[in-house]
C-alpha cells in the first residue's frame, strides 16, 4: 500500500527559528539561549548548506553534543540551492588532489546514499563533446586525466557514436568522452535529509541566527567558544567549524583565521520546459576551457532540461551575486546551442543565477586550530560540493580527531537512513502509484504544472524541519517550480500554509524576514 | 468515480470558452458531455475578480451597454452551464492525454481515472508570461514579483494589498487594469515599462481605465533587470534608468496553456505555445479542438464564452 503522510521520526534535537513576530508558530522561535540547554556543545557548525548538513549527519552517527546554525531560514538555501543538480564523477579534478579524492570516494558513496537518505538520483552518465578541431586534440589528455583520476570508465566516442546515441547533438561535434560516473540528482533534497535525520538523532538546528561574531575562550586545556549571534545570543561550544561559504570568511575575521580570500563566481542557468526534455539523453558537457568548464546542457532529475552555468567573478558581498542578467543568459542559450542543435526554440521556464564560493588559496580549503584551538575552517567549496559532502564529512571528521582531539562513541540509537516515506511526493507520485487508501487531498492539484496536491504541502509542512517559508516548500514539492512560475498557484498555496500553521497570510514570506509575499505592515482583511 | 467512462465530448476546462462549448452541445442535444475544472468551481479567471464597492470593473459586458464585475459575468455563465446535463468534474486535472484514442488521464479527488470521448476540446486558457519567456527582463528573484492574478488573490480574496509602490510590467489591457486596481486600493500611483515604445492598449481602452490611473509610463526598455535583495525594490534598465518600487507586477502578453497539447504529441509551434490550428479552430488530430483564450492572444470572457459556442457547432458537424 502506498503510504500516506510524511515520515514522523523520534525527534531528539531541538529546532528553532531565530525568527522574532516571524511566520512561524511560537513553539518554534528561539527566544533565548535557554531553549537549547546550558550545556555546552562538542561541535557547533555554522552553515547549513550541503557541506555543514551532510557534516551534521555523519556527526550525528555519534554521542556528541551538535548544533547546526545557518543565518537563513532552511538548510542548503545559499550556494547548496542553485547548481547544475549533478553528481560529478571527478573525473576532470586535479589528479592526486584532495578533491580528486574526495569525489573518488562519493563516487561510490553515491548510490547507497541515495537510496538510503531518499534522495532522487538517476545515473544517466554524460559526454563531453568536442565542436571545434582544437577541442578534439584535447580530449586524448582528457581521458588521459580521467585514468588519473580513477575514472577508468571514462573512454572517447567517435563523432558517429555521438550521433547515435545524442541524435540532436550539434552538426559541429568531432568526437567525445564518454563519461558514464556522472548523474542526475535532486540537489534541495541531500540538504534537507542530511539535516532531517541528523535533527533526529540529535543535532539542534538553529535558522535564522547570523553568527555576528566568536567569543574564544582561553587556554590552557580545550577552551571553550561561544558563538554570538547578531541579536546577542551567546552559544557555548568546545569546536566550531566555519562552514558558512561565502561568509566564511566575514566569520574567519571573528576569530582571527588566517588568510584567504573568496569571492561569488556567478553561474547563471536557464531552465526549458519538460518538453524539452527528450532532446538529450545524456549530460553533455563542453571541453572546458583553462578559465571555466563552460556551458553544459543536462536534464534535470525533475523532468526539465538544464543549460547553464556561466562563471563570473564578482566582488564579496555584491548582492548581484544571485542576480541574472540578459547578457548572461544570452550566453548561456548561445554556449548551449554549440552542444545541441535547436536549443534556442525550446520554451524556457525560468532563469536562476548561483554563486559559488571561490577561492584564491585553492579548492577545499581545510585548517585545523584556527585562528584558535578547537576551530576548524573549510572553505572554497565549488560546484563539487554537492557531490563530495558526504566524503568531505568524514574527512572533516577525521581531521578533528586527530587535530582537535574530537573523541567518538558511536551513538548506537542514531539512524542513518530515512524511510520511503520520506521520498518527496513528486518523486514517489503517491496518488498515481496506485494508493488504496486513497485520501482527497493528495488528489486535488494545487500546483497544476506539477501536478503537486494540496496533501503533498501538508506533508512538507508537517516535516522534520517544519519548513515555513515558501522557498522552502518550494524545494520539497516542487510547487512553483512549474512553466508558470506561481502564476496559478501562489496565492492558493499561502492559503493552504497559512490554513495548516495558523500564521496569516500577510505574515508569510517567500524566503524569510524582509521577503513578504504582500506589502507588509497592513492589516488584514480576511474575507 | 467516471473511470473507464465514455462521452461523446470532453471539455478541458470550466473557463468562459469550456461552458460555451458545453452549452453550445447542450442546445443541440448533444451528449453526455463531461467539463473537467482543475479548479474548485467553475467559471475561470472572471471569477476572481470579485464584486466591491470601489473596486475596478475589469470583464467588461458591453453588448448590455453596462460594465459588470467578472465574479458576476462569470457567474451568470455558470448558471447557463448549471441548467444543462453536463458532467462536471472540479478539482480535477487533466495529466496526460493520448490524442489518437481521444483518452484523458485525471487526477482528481477521488484518484486517478481515465476518460475517453469522439471528441475533445481544450479550452485551458492562458496565463500570464514569465519575465523568463519575455527574456528583457532579468534581475534578482525576490518576493512580491508577482502577476495580475496574483493582485486579484491577494486583493480580492484577502484584502490585502500587495504592493503600495508597484512597478507594472507590460501596457496591455491586462496591465491597465492591473494598474487600475492597485490604485483604486490605495497604492501610488504604478509606474508603467515595457520593451514597445508606446502603450500596447489601445487609446479607448486607456481611456477607460483613466478614471482610477494614470501610470508613469516608459516604453523602450530594452534589457532591465528587478531590483532588490528579498523583496522586488523595483525595476533598473541596462542604460541606468531606475524605477523604484516596493512590487513588480508582471502583466499580460498572455500565453496559451498547451502543454497537454505539446507534451501529448499535438502540434505546437515553439517556442511561441501556439497550437496549430486548422479550419474551424481543429488541431492536428481528427476530433480535437481549441475553444477560447488557448487559441492565443488576449480575449475578454465574452468573446470565448461565444467563441466556445462556435467551437460547438463545429464539434456537432465532426460528430455527424
Amino acid at each position: 500500500m502506498t503510504q500516506f503522510g510524511t515520515w514522523q521520526p523520534k525527534i531528539r534535537g531541538k529546532l528553532f527559528y531565530n525568527w522574532p513576530q516571524g511566520a512561524c508558530e511560537e513553539a518554534l522561535r528561539f527566544t533565548s539561549a535557554g531553549q537549547l540547554g546550558g550545556e555546552p556543545y562538542d561541535v557547533a557548525i555554522v552553515g547549513a548548506g550541503v557541506v555543514g548538513c551532510g557534516l551534521a549527519y555523519r556527526l550525528s552517527q555519534y554521542d556528541l553534543r551538535v548544533l547546526l546554525v545557518d543565518r537563513l531560514h532552511d538548510v542548503g538555501e545559499g550556494t547548496s540551492k542553485a547548481n547544475s543538480a549533478l553528481i560529478h564523477s571527478g573525473y576532470d579534478a586535479k589528479p592526486g588532489s584532495l578533491e580528486s579524492k574526495l569525489l573518488h570516494e562519493a563516487e561510490a558513496d553515491w548510490p547507497g546514499l541515495a537510496a538510503r537518505l531518499k534522495i532522487p538520483l538517476d545515473p544517466i552518465g554524460g559526454i563531453m563533446m568536442a565542436v571545434t578541431d582544437e577541442q578534439e586534440r584535447q580530449l586524448e589528455a582528457a581521458e588521459k586525466n580521467a585514468h588519473a583520476n580513477r575514472a577508468t570508465d571514462v573512454r572517447i566516442l567517435s563523432a558517429a557514436e555521438i550521433r547515435e546515441c545524442e541524435p540532436n547533438a550539434s552538426p559541429d561535434v568531432r568526437g567525445g568522452l564518454l563519461v558514464p560516473g556522472e548523474s542526475l540528482v535532486d540537489p534541495f533534497m541531500a540538504s534537507i535529509a542530511y539535516a532531517e535525520i541528523a535533527l533526529a538523532n540529535g543535532v539542534d538546528i538553529l535558522l535564522g541566527a547570523d553568527i555576528a561574531g566568536v567569543e574564544l575562550g582561553q587556554p590552557p586545556g580545550a577552551p571553550l567558544h561561544h558563538l554570538v549571534t547578531a541579536d546577542g545570543h551567546r552559544l557555548p561550544a568546545h569546536r566550531i567549524v566555519n562552514a558558512a561559504g561565502l561568509g566564511s570568511r566575514r566569520l574567519a575575521d571573528g576569530y582571527g583565521g588566517g588568510a584567504f580570500d573568496i569571492n561569488p563566481r556567478r553561474g547563471q542557468f536557464l531552465l526549458f520546459d519538460k518538453s524539452a526534455r527528450p532532446l538529450v539523453q545524456h549530460i553533455l558537457l563542453p571541453v572546458p576551457t583553462a578559465h571555466t568548464k563552460g556551458v553544459l546542457v543536462a536534464p534535470t532529475i525533475f523532468g526539465n532540461l538544464l543549460a547553464g552555468p556561466t562563471a563570473e567573478d564578482l566582488p564579496l558581498d555584491d548582492p548581484a551575486a544571485t542576480h541574472t542578467t540578459v547578457e548572461g543568459i544570452r550566453r548561456v542559450v548561445e554556449g548551449g546551442s554549440r552542444l545541441v542543435d535547436g536549443l534556442a526554440r525550446q520554451p524556457v521556464i525560468a532563469t536562476y543565477a548561483g554563486a559559488r564560493c571561490a577561492c584564491s588559496q585553492g579548492s577545499y580549503v581545510i585548517r585545523h586550530n584556527d585562528g584558535a584551538p578547537g576551530i576548524v575552517t573549510i572553505t572554497g567549496v565549488r560546484s563539487t560540493g554537492l557531490t563530495a559532502s558526504i566524503s568531505l564529512a568524514r574527512h572533516l571528521i577525521d581531521g578533528m580527531q586527530k587535530e582537535l582531539g574530537l573523541e567518538l562513541s558511536p551513538d548506537s540509537a542514531a539512524l542513518d537512513s530515512r524511510p520511503e516515506s520520506a521520498w518527496p511526493g513528486w518523486w514517489r507520485r503517491p496518488f498515481e502509484n496506485g494508493a488504496t487508501d486513497a485520501r482527497a487531498d493528495h488528489g486535488c492539484a494545487v500546483c497544476f504544472c506539477e501536478v503537486i496536491s494540496r496533501g503533498e504541502i501538508r506533508d512538507a509542512l508537517d516535516s522534520p524541519l517544519k519548513p515555513r517559508t515558501m522557498d522552502a516548500l518550494k524545494r520539497r514539492t516542487r510547487a512553483l517550480t512549474g512553466r508558470c512560475q506561481g502564476f496559478d498557484c501562489l496565492v492558493p498555496l499561502a492559503e493552504i500554509v497559512s490554513g495548516h500553521t495558523g500564521i496569516g497570510i500577510a505574515q508569510l514570506t517567500k524566503n524569510g524576514p524582509g521577503s513578504e509575499l504582500v506589502a507588509p505592515g497592513q492589516a488584514e482583511v480576511t474575507a | 468515480m467516471i473511470g473507464g467512462q465514455h462521452f461523446k465530448v470532453a471539455i478541458i476546462g470550466g473557463g468562459p470558452a469550456g461552458i460555451g462549448v458545453a452549452v453550445g452541445l447542450a442546445k443541440r442535444g448533444i451528449g453526455p458531455v463531461v467539463l473537467i475544472e482543475r479548479r474548485a468551481e467553475v467559471g475561470g479567471t472572471p471569477m476572481g475578480y470579485r464584486k466591491k464597492p470601489g473596486g475596478v470593473p475589469t470583464f467588461v459586458e458591453w453588448t448590455r451597454g453596462r460594465v459588470v464585475f467578472g465574479e458576476e459575468l462569470a457567474g451568470r455563465m455558470a448558471k447557463r452551464l448549471a441548467k444543462t446535463d453536463t458532467t462536471i468534474r472540479l478539482s480535477a486535472q487533466v495529466t496526460q492525454i493520448d490524442p489518437a484514442e481521444k483518452r484523458l488521464t485525471l487526477l482528481g479527488p477521488e484518484g486517478v481515472c481515465d476518460v475517453t470521448a469522439d471528441a475533445v476540446v481544450l479550452a485551458a486558457g492562458a496565463r500570464e508570461q514569465t519575465p523568463a519567456e519575455k527574456g528583457w527582463l532579468a534581475g534578482a528573484r525576490t518576493a512580491r514579483v508577482g502577476f495580475t492574478r496574483h493582485i486579484t488573490g491577494w486583493l480580492d480574496c484577502h484584502g490585502l494589498l500587495p504592493a503600495r509602490k508597484p512597478v507594472v510590467v507590460g501596457s496591455d489591457l491586462i496591465a491597465y487594469s492591473a494598474a487600475a486596481k492597485l490604485r483604486a486600493a490605495g497604492s501610488d500611483e504604478p509606474v508603467m515599462i515595457d520593451r514597445r515604445r508606446s502603450p500596447s492598449a489601445g487609446l479607448f481602452e486607456r481611456l477607460f481605465f483613466r478614471r482610477w490611473t494614470r501610470p508613469d509610463w516608459s516604453g523602450d526598455v530594452t534589457a532591465a533587470g528587478i531590483k532588490g535583495d528579498r523583496s522586488a525594490a523595483g525595476v533598473q534598465s541596462s542604460d541606468g534608468q531606475d524605477w523604484p518600487g516596493d512590487g513588480v507586477i508582471i502583466c499580460g502578453e498572455l500565453v496559451p496553456n498547451t502543454e497537454l497539447a505539446l507534451l501529448g504529441g499535438l502540434a505546437v509551434e515553439l517556442p511561441s505555445r501556439q497550437l496549430q490550428l486548422a479550419r474551424g479552430q481543429a488541431l492536428s488530430e481528427p476530433g480535437w479542438f481549441a475553444a477560447g483564450n488557448v487559441l492565443g492572444g488576449f480575449h475578454g470572457a465574452q468573446w470565448c464564452y461565444f467563441n466556445g459556442r462556435q467551437v460547438a457547432r463545429r464539434v456537432a458537424k465532426f460528430l455527424k
